[in-house]
């Protein structure tokens, strides 16, 4: 069997999968439905991870696979590329999408209809990452945000039909700007391919430079609201906030970062493209500092994480851009392109695994507010949690996105900052690892006891009749252990099995199936003093935010005024800011 | 170029109906005249090298570029989707806020959590 005969399977096998769920909303309900749709979901997501121990061979030795779609003539056809880049994001999709459709089964949105709308989300973010032809990822971005659309709402609460909504208008908007984008470039070089573009671009006069720099700016502004790089970050804290935890886990892991990969593929071929990095690495900083920032000032538990999504693209923006502007041939943007890759990779484990265990902890207390809801693990355990799975998958998570050694995100955010070490964005990096350890703090005060209320006390409650605080019983906690703990593992794994990974991911991004990437010395003295430097920080921090002064502080952050509008014009500033930087470093 | 500034000047159009008109349904109906004249502009660049319809029977020399027609039809089609979806969207907020006022629902909404 030749790869390119099964490659399409990774895109193909999810819609079949689709198609058989919605097959099964056309049956009358029962368990013949339900044993179609598992199929479908089977097929969908169990299926491609095969396909994909099959592929890695191929494409470990360095080759690629590309070709036309539908064996047409190349000026003509869709043409694609299966590389060690598509390869690792498939691996990131394919590995969230079945941890959160497991959790989904436990704690909703259920049903065929759910199933095969994720399913297509998951085939459109391979087949995103595997274009290289601009309008096909233009299809494949609508697809991946329609299909969020429809997912964000399917959790019942008045906000999110009204964040999808908001994120609707802007990002159908924006797409229309891409639209305009791939109208400059078609009309400039009568060409769609990224290869097409990219040698019809060496041979136009200087006077349509700039017609190809504002095309630029508006493709990449449109990916820019996708990915939720400040500025232009302004729907995704209540999308992800109300969705689903099942949706917010993948939106958070996966959705916002799969655009962000593909658009390096255009980035590495045009001739602005490294500047375009560079201001996008710096974009990326800020965004990492000022996201944290936010984060710290939320009081709604899930709102909070999601400012951390922002926080943490920004780390992978920052050296996702750094390596781009420094050219991913050389093994220093090998070594940034691994790390961006690593805590892509790590941060939507991590992140799922936060969603979905604070996912099951405000569910069973029925209470959101962080300054409010106390004793989590207690009422877990009154809610039929023997074992407090959740609170472990909890410090597992928190550990691991505040960089304590050795869960995984430990070692990404060393191999990030050790790649870039010296520069600005190094700096930036460090003060929002502080702002983090000081949130998840925060956080964790959800869980800590109140002393007030003991086991006897519930009892005698509950003989009386007066029970004044309703614990609900939440449906499907097997489904739900079974997803985080799976997360768990791996952010344990992650952790412990760096070394391998890194080779392998550095194999995968370099050319010729050699690692090129510099492998970061993870466990040094240096970085271990670094560790608890910024956990003490985080610590004072957290003092200082608890203050008078600092609740007042944060308090202002957390009220600032936000708008539709905001949305539109962060959106036409962002574009113009980088078509003028881009113009004025070329003339 | 008349008719370039004629589609800057609808693009601007849809654009502020988006941005600044309050109502949501009147939101949508920017956004279709927005994706209208992305669509238009792509048609009126295959007409630069021929003005024939782009079926294959004689006279090839004179057709349009049939490629930005080919992808103009996906994009009308997903732009119907989207519009689709906004409506529906916009129909369950009514129903849960019964208004299309994008300030008075998110005003309602706020409370309603």
């Amino acid at each position: 069997m030749r790869p390119e005969d099964i490659v399409f399977a990774t895109v193909m096998l999810p819609l079949l999968g689709a198609a058989l769920a919605f097959c099964a909303k056309l049956l009358p309900k029962g368990r013949f439905a339900m044993a179609v749709e598992y199929a479908g979901a089977l097929v969908g997501l169990g299926l491609p991870p095969l396909v994909l121990i099959v592929l890695f061979p191929v494409v470990f030795n360095g080759q690629s696979i590309s070709g036309v779609v539908g064996l047409w003539s190349v000026g003509i056809g869709i043409t694609f590329r299966f590389d060690g880049l598509a390869y690792l994001v498939n691996i990131l999709g394919y590995t969230i999408g079945a941890a959160a459709w497991i959790y989904s089964l436990g704690a909703g949105p259920k049903g065929p209809a759910f199933t095969g709308v994720f399913l297509i989300q998951t085939a459109a973010l391979c087949a995103t990452i595997m274009t290289t032809d601009l309008f096909n990822l233009f299809v494949c971005l609508e697809i991946m945000g329609i299909t969020s659309y429809v997912l964000i709402p399917t959790s019942g609460k008045p906000g999110a039909t009204l964040a999808s909504f908001s994120y609707l208008m802007v990002s159908a908007s924006a797409m229309v700007f891409f639209l305009l984008g791939t109208y400059g470039f078609y009309r400039l070089t009568g060409s769609l391919s990224y290869g097409g573009i990219s040698a019809g671009l060496q041979t136009i006069s200087t006077d349509d430079t700039v017609l190809s720099i504002v095309s630029l700016a508006l493709l990449v502004s449109a990916i820019a609201i996708r990915v939720a790089v400040m500025p232009l970050y302004g729907w995704l804290p209540d999308a992800h906030a109300l969705a689903p935890h099942a949706v917010s886990a993948v939106l958070s892991g996966v959705l916002i970062k799969t655009p962000l990969f593909a658009l390096s593929r255009i980035l590495f071929l045009l001739p602005s493209g490294m500047e375009v990095g560079e201001l996008m690495g710096i974009a990326g900083g800020v965004t990492a500092v000022l996201g944290v920032v936010i984060a710290l000032s939320q009081e709604d538990a899930k709102r909070l994480l999601a400012y951390h999504s922002i926080s943490q693209i920004g780390y992978i923006v920052a050296a996702w851009g750094m390596a781009i502007s420094i050219g991913v041939d050389t093994p220093a943007g090998t070594s940034l392109m691994v790390a961006a890759f690593l805590h892509a990779f790590y941060h939507a484990v991590f992140k799922g695994l936060l969603f979905l265990s604070i996912g099951t902890t405000i569910d069973v207390a029925n209470e959101r507010n962080v300054y409010i809801l106390r004793d989590g693990i207690g009422k877990l355990r009154d809610a039929g949690e023997k074992v407090p799975i959740t609170f472990i998958c909890f410090v597992i998570g928190t550990l691991s996105i505040s960089a304590i050694p050795p869960l995984n995100g430990f070692v990404s955010k060393t191999a990030i900052t050790y790649a870039m070490k010296g520069s600005l964005n190094y700096y930036l990096l460090s003060m929002a690892a502080v702002g983090t350890v000081a949130s998840f703090i925060k956080l964790s005060r959800i869980y800590w006891p109140t002393g007030k209320r003991g086991r006897l006390h519930i009892e005698l409650d509950d003989c009386l009749g007066t029970s004044s605080i309703p614990i609900s019983r939440p449906p499907g906690l097997v489904a739900r252990m079974t997803a985080q703990s799976l997360l768990a593992v791996l952010c344990v794994a992650g952790g412990l099995a760096a070394h391998h990974i890194l080779t392998i991911v550095g194999t995968l991004f370099s050319s010729g199936g050699t690692n090129s990437a510099v492998l970061p010395t993870i466990y040094s003295g240096e970085n271990l003093l670094k560790t608890g430097a910024t956990t003490l920080g985080g610590v004072l921090l957290f003092f200082v935010a608890i203050s008078k002064a600092g609740s007042t502080v944060l308090h202002t952050i957390r009220n600032r005024p936000r708008s539709f509008q905001g949305l539109f014009v962060s959106f036409s500033l962002g574009t113009a800011v980088l078509a003028a930087f881009l113009v004025v470093g070329k003339l | 170029m008349v008719e370039r500034a004629l589609l800057l000047c609808l693009l601007l159009l849809g654009f502020w109906g988006v941005v600044a008109k309050k109502n949501i349904i009147k939101k949508i109906f920017g956004l279709n005249i927005l994706n209208a004249a992305a669509v238009m502009l792509f048609i009126l660049e295959g007409n630069r090298i021929g003005t024939e319809a782009p079926i294959l029977e004689s006279d090839l020399a004179l057709v349009v570029d049939p490629i930005p027609q080919a992808l103009m039809l996906t994009a009308i089609v997903i732009g119907v989707c989207v519009t689709a979806l906004a409506l529906a969207l916009a129909v369950h907020l009514y129903q849960i806020t019964g208004s299309f006022d994008i300030d008075t629902i998110r005003e309602r909404v706020k409370d309603a959590t």
